[in-house]
């Protein structure tokens, strides 16, 4: 997704794992993707680099849709879609 | 589901951290997950002693620097990894007979919450065997 589809995307849930490191934001996302709907979008906040790695090869494999990342001021805004 | 298998022959906090990583990355992943708890390794899982931190085997000079510095990093002791691991996916935990008679425990209970009971070498080479992922710490 472009940037400006990031920023506008409804988000059902955000997950601020900002206080963890590697792997805890993956954890932190596992717990919670587990509340959410079919087709519902979480928003995971990870001042991690090895978390922006990890996401998208953990979605493929779990079966979730990746929809991006923005890079913030110290952060990353992860966008992923439960399948 | 993906099987790992872990042997696990340091009971060092750096070597033990790196373990817990590993086990909650698996974690997420849904593998199921067998650790082997062999020889040195045990002391770490007598009841008590989960919470020592006097040994670190690589860059022992930098001992204190490394504790501080996964504090402030806000990482888990490795006991707490283990214990997330646990809640995340089925993780077994076996201590080797020998390693912990070496230390002193000879049943179950003479071992951290975490352990779910003791083991020979057998069992241990046939997990590594039948396992889809085997590492050795």
């Amino acid at each position: 997704m472009e940037t400006s589809e990031l920023n506008n995307l409804s988000v059902n849930k955000t997950v601020d794992a900002r206080g963890t490191a590697c792997p805890g934001p993956l954890l932190e996302a596992k717990k919670a993707i587990g509340g959410l709907g079919s087709g519902e979008i979480m928003e995971l906040l990870s001042a991690d680099e090895g978390t922006r790695v990890d996401v998208p090869k953990w979605c493929k494999k779990q079966g979730h849709e990746y929809l991006g990342t923005l890079e913030e001021s110290g952060y990353f805004r992860i966008f992923l879609k439960k399948s | 589901m993906a099987k790992l298998t872990i042997g696990l022959s340091s009971g060092s906090i750096d070597k033990l951290t790196g373990a817990g990583v590993m086990m909650t990355g698996a974690a997420a992943d849904d593998y199921e997950i067998e650790v082997y708890v062999l020889l040195t390794a045990a002391r770490a899982f007598i009841k008590g002693n989960e919470t020592l931190t006097d040994s670190v085997v690589e860059y022992p000079a930098h001992r204190e620097y490394m504790i501080d510095k996964l504090n402030e990093l806000n990482t888990p002791s490795w006991y707490e990894f283990f214990e997330q691991a646990k809640e995340f996916t089925d993780v077994k935990i076996y201590i080797c007979s020998l390693a912990g008679k070496l230390w002193g425990g000879e049943k179950k209970e003479d071992f951290v919450d975490i352990v779910d009971g003791l083991c020979g070498i057998g069992q241990y080479l046939d997990a590594a065997n039948e396992a889809d992922l085997h590492i050795n710490i």
